[in-house]
């Protein structure tokens, strides 16, 4: 019953802060064009098609993917919205995996977007809830308490937060597709403003317009080509609830669940040494150190330490986010699919300027909510 | 092909306005009863799936605030939809064909009272043309009916007729909310929703919530002893844009039927004793009973909406489920208005605009696969 599913097609936009050249159908257009030519496809080899956005406030149209109809070619096809925060790129892609898996349908297209300019996500994520105290300070300000304590329990020295931000820029510079490319040192880190105490400017994700869309397929499908796949070895989406007495919001449990189900799934015993990349949801600059411990590459406490050894840079030990990740580039909805999709091109060895040499296992993660879901995949070079 | 199985159904009364419940205070019962009827605790499911939208909601991430009565803790492996629930159980049919899990709870809820959905509605549409002139569902809807008027030389006696058999049926299912009867001459004094709509023709907006549960073979005999199986299901979705399609039709309903028909060995509706069908308006109604192969309209064949449908109830982002939870309730004998010797059924689901995205599916009380 478990049948193979393979990555044939990645394709992503250009991101930027507002891509007033597109609409929010051309937009989508430009990442399946782009996932399709990629895969040797056309719309009509889709079986079906899944879509994830985060909220639809962010652009004002309620499930958008019903005009997106034409756009995505769904006309007359299964469809499937997908929306859990943070992390629906992601667990958008997984969706489509189940899809494939199923051997209800060959080949699926798994699409994720969020086109900012047309909202404002400050706004969009500062709700107003009955008899919950409104803290009107977006994602950030939301982040921050937990990132405190992070910094309490561990010991954690204050420059590790720059550094983060500063390494994900560099690697940036080596992706075309990245929103923010432009070099910044830990200095000019330090240097931007204070927004959310320890949280500087500089160490916040941008709002970016951008899709990414990705054709995956059956194993059959996938060996005929005409490139090599990435290989879905794994994947998983978990939740925990926002209010349960004993929750760590700092190594949250649904983080941890969902690692290790992924990895035992994919044969992983000691992701520090197997595992050739990740690419993590870091839309604040201290949670690569955070989710390093999380997702078990290390224990308690020594995340921020492989941030000062700097074992997670370019060419390093575990190189994470080599494209720079959701600090450089943040179309929310589709921040999480662009982890799982480059964690593919990395095995796909198809990266450019930013592939980590020789990467055949990586890992692609994103998290959502108040820290409460997370989706996760293992890709690999080689099928099982 | 693997068999699975509604093994567990329960919803809260349809409802105006519950001006006194969080949308997540009305869904925890349910999810509660639903525990119950198939006698198992939470930690026995494997999978959960929501079905809601954040405009309906009122608010951004409204789906978070459900995990936390999903009992989903300690964490549980989750995908929220956000669409109609009914579309969450057809994935959560498609994750157990993938051997992914062999239980799941799907639930779907709203709290479309605290605004006005008509108007909200209207976001659904693109930006740029139709949703630009104002068009809300009330309008999409009238469109419709008219093109379907047009081509069928159907009249407002004849909506009335389909209104009325659905308010009669309404009166005998205790969550309904329309629960008194009325005539078609009664419906036909009652004003312009928008022409050639009347209210007594069109779903009143109700709030509700849901829960439902699948199992696969194995584990579904164990959990109810009147297990109703999937027979067949498919969805398909079409262009938004009104003016590309033939509105007195709905193509992508009469896709998925064919699609679930095939799946379910059926060859044609006639074959199944009762239908739930998610018409929000009486032309939805007689447009939906050609898509899937029925005269659309008379008597003596399956059962139209025994439950007297969205039109004695409707409850956005649930509605859907609704149908299937209809279903299971007549195919297992927990109907309170029971079709005799029902056996097999269809229900169906849509959301968008004039029936845009279609889902149907073939139940049946023996397994469909040996």
């Amino acid at each position: 019953m478990k049948r193979a599913v393979a990555v044939v097609g990645v394709g992503q936009t250009h991101h930027s802060s507002r891509r007033a050249d597109k609409s929010m159908a051309g937009l989508v257009r430009e990442a399946t064009e782009r996932a399709l030519q990629d895969a040797g496809l056309g719309y009509e080899d889709i079986d079906a098609v899944v879509l994830g956005k985060a909220p639809d406030q962010l652009e004002g149209v309620m499930q958008p993917e019903q005009f997106l109809v034409g756009a995505v070619g769904a006309h007359m096809k299964p469809m499937i919205r997908v929306h859990t925060a943070g992390s629906v790129g992601a667990s958008t892609a997984i969706t489509g995996v189940t899809l494939v898996k199923s051997g209800q349908f060959r080949r699926v297209l798994a699409i994720a977007w969020e086109k900012q300019s047309e909202g404002n996500a400050m706004w969009a994520l500062s709700p107003n809830m009955p008899f919950i105290a409104p803290l009107v300070a977006g994602a950030g300000g939301y982040f921050t308490p937990y990132i405190r304590a992070y910094i309490k329990r561990t010991g954690a020295p204050g420059h590790i937060g720059p550094m983060i931000a500063a390494n994900a820029r560099d690697n940036a510079g080596r992706n075309e597709y990245a929103h923010l490319r432009e070099p910044m040192s830990v200095e000019d880190v330090t240097n931007s403003p204070m927004l959310w105490d320890p949280i500087r400017y500089l160490e916040t994700c941008p709002s970016s317009d951008g899709a990414i869309a990705l054709v995956l397929a059956d194993e059959e499908l996938a060996k005929k080509g005409p490139r090599r796949p990435a290989w879905v070895r794994s994947g998983a989406t978990y939740v925990e609830p926002m209010w349960v007495p004993g929750r760590d919001q700092v190594d949250p449990a649904a983080g941890r669940r969902c690692a290790k189900t992924v990895y035992e799934a994919a044969g992983i015993t000691d992701p520090w040494n197997q595992v050739d990349t990740v690419e993590m949801y870091v839309p604040f600059s201290w949670f690569e150190a955070m989710w390093l411990e999380n997702l078990g590459f290390c224990e308690i406490g020594e995340g921020w330490k492989i941030v000062e050894r700097g074992e997670q840079k370019f060419g390093a030990h575990l190189p994470v986010n080599p494209s720079g990740g959701v600090l450089c580039t943040n179309p929310i909805g589709a921040s999480g699919m662009l982890r799982l999709g480059e964690a593919a091109l990395q095995v796909m060895g198809r990266a450019g300027e930013h592939q980590v040499e020789g990467a055949k296992l990586a890992v692609g993660h994103a998290y959502g909510g108040g820290a409460q879901y997370f989706s996760m995949w293992v890709v690999s070079s080689e099928p099982r | 092909m693997r068999n699975v199985a509604i093994v567990a159904y329960a919803q809260a009364p349809f409802v105006a306005v519950d001006e006194h419940h969080t949308s997540t205070e009305i869904l925890y019962p349910q999810i509660r009863r639903a525990l119950a009827d198939c006698g198992v605790e939470r930690e026995a499911i494997d999978y959960q799936v929501g079905g809601s939208a954040d405009y309906v909601d009122g608010r951004v991430f409204g789906f978070v605030a459900a995990v936390d009565v999903m009992g989903s803790w300690p964490p549980k492996q989750d995908l929220h939809l956000e669409m109609d629930a009914a579309f969450a159980a057809h994935y959560a049919w498609i994750r157990m064909q993938a051997g992914d899990c062999d239980t799941a709870m799907i639930v779907g809820y709203g709290k479309p009272g605290e605004g006005e959905l008509n108007r909200i509605l209207n976001l659904q549409l693109d930006p740029y043309y139709q949703g630009a002139v104002g068009l809300d569902l009330a309008s999409t809807s009238a469109l419709q009916a008219s093109a379907y008027m047009a081509r069928t030389g159907a009249g407002d006696a004849d909506l009335a007729e389909v209104a009325a058999r659905n308010r009669a049926a309404g009166a005998r299912n205790p969550d309904a909310w329309l629960k008194q009867p009325a005539t078609a001459a009664e419906l036909q004094k009652t004003p312009w929703a928008v022409e050639p709509l009347r209210q007594g023709y069109v779903a009143p907006s109700c709030e509700s919530a849901v829960c439902l549960i699948l199992a696969a073979e194995g584990k579904a005999e164990k959990m109810s002893k009147t297990p109703v199986w999937i027979h067949g299901v498919d969805q398909r979705a079409e262009l938004q844009s009104l003016g590309s399609r033939d509105l007195s039709k709905s193509a992508s309903a009469g896709m998925a039927a064919c699609k679930a028909f095939e799946m379910a060995g059926v060859k044609t509706a006639n074959d199944v004793d009762l239908v739930e069908l998610s018409a929000l308006t009486a032309a939805e109604e007689m447009i939906l009973r050609e898509a899937v192969g029925l005269p659309a309209r008379g008597d003596g064949g399956p059962a139209i909406n025994p439950s007297g449908g969205p039109l004695a109830g409707s409850a956005a982002m649930s509605t859907g489920l609704v149908r299937l939870g209809e279903v299971y309730r007549q195919l297992s004998g927990k109907a309170a208005n029971p079709v005799k010797n029902a056996r097999r059924a269809i229900a169906h689901a849509a959301q968008g605009h004039a029936l845009q995205h279609n889902l149907v599916w073939v139940l049946g009380n023996e397994r469909r696969w040996s």
